[in-house]
């Protein structure tokens, strides 16, 4: 009778503990994951925004636009960074699985800057002549006004978001297969830093140690570098939102997240780390 | 003094040539571990090169294995039905197991191969090449075995959110996929698509072979004809309400009528035609939404309405019997040869058919899915349901010989004669009845590779035939099950529910 007493009391507490702890607050977590262009500002946003709201964790993970995209679709995130619109397979697959379109919230804009060595006399390039030499077809710097030199190229792995939106802007056609394929805009940096010869692409926030190209649409126009004004205008050729995707549109602490991302200060980190504001 | 002089010469001597012979041998030792050194680092080289040359083939045999890609699902399980002619009435099944193998050999090229792994029956379900336009990426062209264009036949089944199918694309897209060319239309820049495809038109179709027994040919067409189908569709952003998709599709086609005479939809006599190989059309037109909204979760709204005519062929078979008879009649043998020419036919029919379906699915978190869908089908439009039962053709006749030769010779004749039998008959039954059917089901994600569904399908034909005195129909279809016989009476609706639980792994 004693005993049945005793475990009837542990019984009790153990179960009031479950109940406890089954209505203890947990830690709001909001997951991120994507474009590689856009971890460094998704950091800079998760870190601003978890010093304020100390019960949310932001988890930001990068891998490219694609893999983010894929990461949606399965469920595996809540927030999708992609440097380039979701594609119409893409949003069919969102259809079939969760009867939606997904929510598209551009967030910053980005001009795909054209990185060379400091070393590198060349200074400015048409868009066709990017096209010529990252399909492989211009293969000396000679025949853009350079030194007598193999072109060197460096670009980003095909899961980015960046790579896609290159290819589709100026490439416009297959990659040259001497390109080499780099994880991430800092490693396409870092590479050209370290070659003469080295061309590469990649978000602006990125370059440091390394000469920005200006860029002109074709002959007659004028070059320009990727600037806050040059890109609000609309005058730097290669330029591009950069998104956050989500499966159907955001509610509670994501909405809160998102909402502050737009707003003016989320926006100003934008700036901070280099990107265009979107507003 | 002349001794130390002495001993200090040789020491002058040889102490210089101790102090040579010790730094040659230092000498000697510092090349010796140069050498050594040298050795081990050109083993070393050759080593990085051996890694490097077997890296380089590795990354070439990986490069070759990205280009493969692997996926599929298994769809198990239990199902249970409620119908008295269907035993045993409930069963575990695998209803799909397919594996899709993709290779892209370079960029734009791809083949296709996706086999069904059904226990007791491995089919090949796609098997297509599609070579993608690399200029303006706007246009594939599709060669092999793949879906017909149309939204719920191409609808992965892995995806749908019902078991099975409308009735009326089981009934005009039967096994949902054919041989054929296609083209496709899809500019980067515009929501547009548009689809061109022509089929053998016999796919998954059962066709009389010589002998008259119904066959599903396999790789090889039935007949002469082609049948063209196209498909378009437009997508429309609705911003905040979400999203709409509308389309149209038709299909122009033909099938051998493989028989001489042709019906109306109604039974009634249409065409009588010059030879078996002569045509029968299959033409239908269909139109298509699809709206999305995000109503706390994803919501959509889709349906399509299809109607047309669609002809089955006719079945014809012919035999020939000699017999003969011996008779006296006034001492006068009478020895008669007839040949019987038997013929055979169920003729060909045209029947105008319509059938549409809606879906309306909600989403419930990232989880849970709830999805209602009702489809009606009426394979026969022109027959009333009171006269399905009724309506009949029947011109089966047999002609005597009205001039058989007749030879004399002496008290014996002898008497040759042809006689023709022709059966040419066809009645409306249960193939003429209309069906709706609500559809009820609820899939739970447990991850995005396991889903979880249970699903409770309604079919309920329409009451047809006309009621004798007695009460019973005169649309009766006959079953027997465990040696007991029984029919089933149209009169009534029967009941026919389908149970289904289902879990899908999909990798």
């Amino acid at each position: 009778m004693k005993n049945s007493r005793k475990l009837a009391l542990i019984a009790s507490i153990v179960l009031l503990a479950v109940i406890g702890f089954a209505f203890m607050p947990a830690p709001k977590k909001i997951t991120v994951k994507g474009s590689d262009t856009m971890v460094i500002l998704a950091q800079k946003w998760a870190e601003i925004y978890m010093k304020s709201n100390p019960d949310v964790i932001v988890q930001v993970t990068g891998g490219g636009s694609g893999t983010g995209i894929s990461a949606l679709i399965n469920g595996s995130t809540d927030i999708c960074n992609s440097s380039r619109a979701l594609k119409s397979s893409e949003m069919d697959k969102l259809k079939e699985r969760y009867s939606s379109l997904g929510i598209e919230i551009p967030c910053a804009k980005d001009g795909i800057t054209i990185f060379l060595s400091e070393k590198n006399p060349v200074s400015e390039l048409t868009i066709k002549q990017l096209g010529d030499i990252f399909s492989g077809k211009t293969r000396n710097w000679k025949a853009v006004g350079g030194p007598d030199a193999e072109i060197k190229l460096y670009g980003r792995e095909n899961s980015s978001g960046t790579y896609v939106f290159f290819q589709e802007k100026v490439v416009k056609g297959d990659y040259a297969p001497s390109c080499q394929t780099l994880p991430g805009t800092a490693a396409v940096v870092n590479a050209v830093s370290k070659d003469i010869y080295g061309i590469g692409y990649g978000g602006a926030a990125y370059a440091t140690g390394v000469k920005h190209c200006k860029v002109k649409k074709d002959d007659k126009s004028q070059a320009y570098l990727a600037t806050p004004e040059t890109i609000a205008k609309g005058q730097y050729p290669i330029t591009r939102y950069l998104y956050m995707y989500m499966r159907n549109r955001p509610t509670g602490d994501a909405k809160k997240y998102i909402d502050w991302i737009l707003s003016a200060d989320g926006q100003k980190v934008v700036t901070e780390v280099g990107y265009f504001p979107v507003k | 003094m002349k001794k130390f002089t002495q001993f200090m010469m040789i020491g002058g001597l040889v102490l210089p040539l101790l102090f040579l012979a010790m730094t040659l041998q230092a000498q000697m030792k510092v090349q010796n571990d140069l050498d050594t050194v040298k050795q081990k680092v050109s083993t070393l080289n050759d080593k990085v090169a051996g890694v490097e040359e077997r890296l380089a083939t590795a990354e070439s045999d990986l490069a070759k294995l990205t280009k493969i890609k692997l996926s599929g699902y298994i769809q198990a399980q239990w199902v249970n039905y409620e119908a008295s002619n269907v035993y045993p009435g409930n069963y575990f099944m695998v209803r799909r197991a397919r594996i899709k193998f993709t290779y892209e050999p370079i960029n734009g090229i791809v083949f296709v191969l996706q086999p069904d792994f059904q226990p007791g029956n491995i089919t090949i379900k796609d098997a297509y090449a599609r070579a993608n336009d690399p200029w303006l990426k706007t246009f594939s062209l599709w060669v092999g075995k793949f879906n017909r264009p149309n939204y719920e036949v191409e609808f992965s089944s892995s995806s749908r959110e019902v078991p099975e199918r409308s009735r009326v694309i089981r009934a005009i897209y039967p096994d949902e996929r054919a041989i054929g060319a296609k083209l496709e239309v899809t500019p980067p820049k515009f929501p547009l698509k548009f689809q061109l495809a022509v089929f053998n038109g016999n796919d998954g179709i059962a066709t009389p072979d010589a002998n008259g027994n119904l066959v599903v040919l396999q790789n090889i067409d039935y007949d002469n004809y082609k049948d063209l189908m196209a498909r378009l569709t437009y997508d429309f952003k609705l911003g905040k309400w979400g999203g709409l998709t509308i389309g149209a599709h038709g299909y122009y086609g033909r099938i051998k009528a493989n028989s001489l005479t042709a019906l109306n939809s109604d039974y009634t006599y249409k065409s009588t035609l010059e030879n078996l190989g002569k045509s029968v059309p299959k033409q239908w037109f269909g139109v298509e939404a699809q709206f999305y909204a995000d109503v706390l979760g994803g919501l959509s709204i889709k349906g399509e309405y299809i109607t047309g005519v669609n002809s089955i062929p006719g079945i014809t078979t012919s035999a020939s019997a000699v017999t003969s008879t011996n008779v006296i009649k006034k001492d006068t043998l009478w020895m008669t040869t007839t040949l019987t020419k038997t013929s055979n036919s169920t003729p060909a029919i045209t029947k105008s058919f319509s059938g549409w379906y809606v879906y309306l699915t909600k989403n419930i978190g990232k989880r849970n899915q709830v999805a209602v869908r009702y489809d009606w089908y009426n394979p026969n439009t022109k027959l009333a349901a009171d006269q399905i039962g009724t309506a009949k053709y029947d011109a089966s006749k047999t002609t005597k010989d009205p001039n058989p030769v007749k030879t004399f010779a002496g008290n014996v004749a002898t008497v040759t004669q042809t006689d023709n039998v022709y059966t040419s008959k066809l009645n409306s039954g249960t193939s003429d009845i209309p069906y709706g059917t609500w559809t009820f089901a609820y899939s739970y994600y447990f991850t995005d590779n396991i889903k979880f569904m249970i699903a409770y399908e309604m079919p309920m034909n329409k009451k047809v035939g006309t009621v004798g005195a007695n009460g019973n129909g005169n649309v009766v279809s006959a079953y027997t099950v465990n040696g007991v016989t029984s029919a089933f009476d149209y009169s009534n609706v029967i009941k026919q529910n389908v149970l289904t639980v289902r879990m899908q792994v999909k990798f």
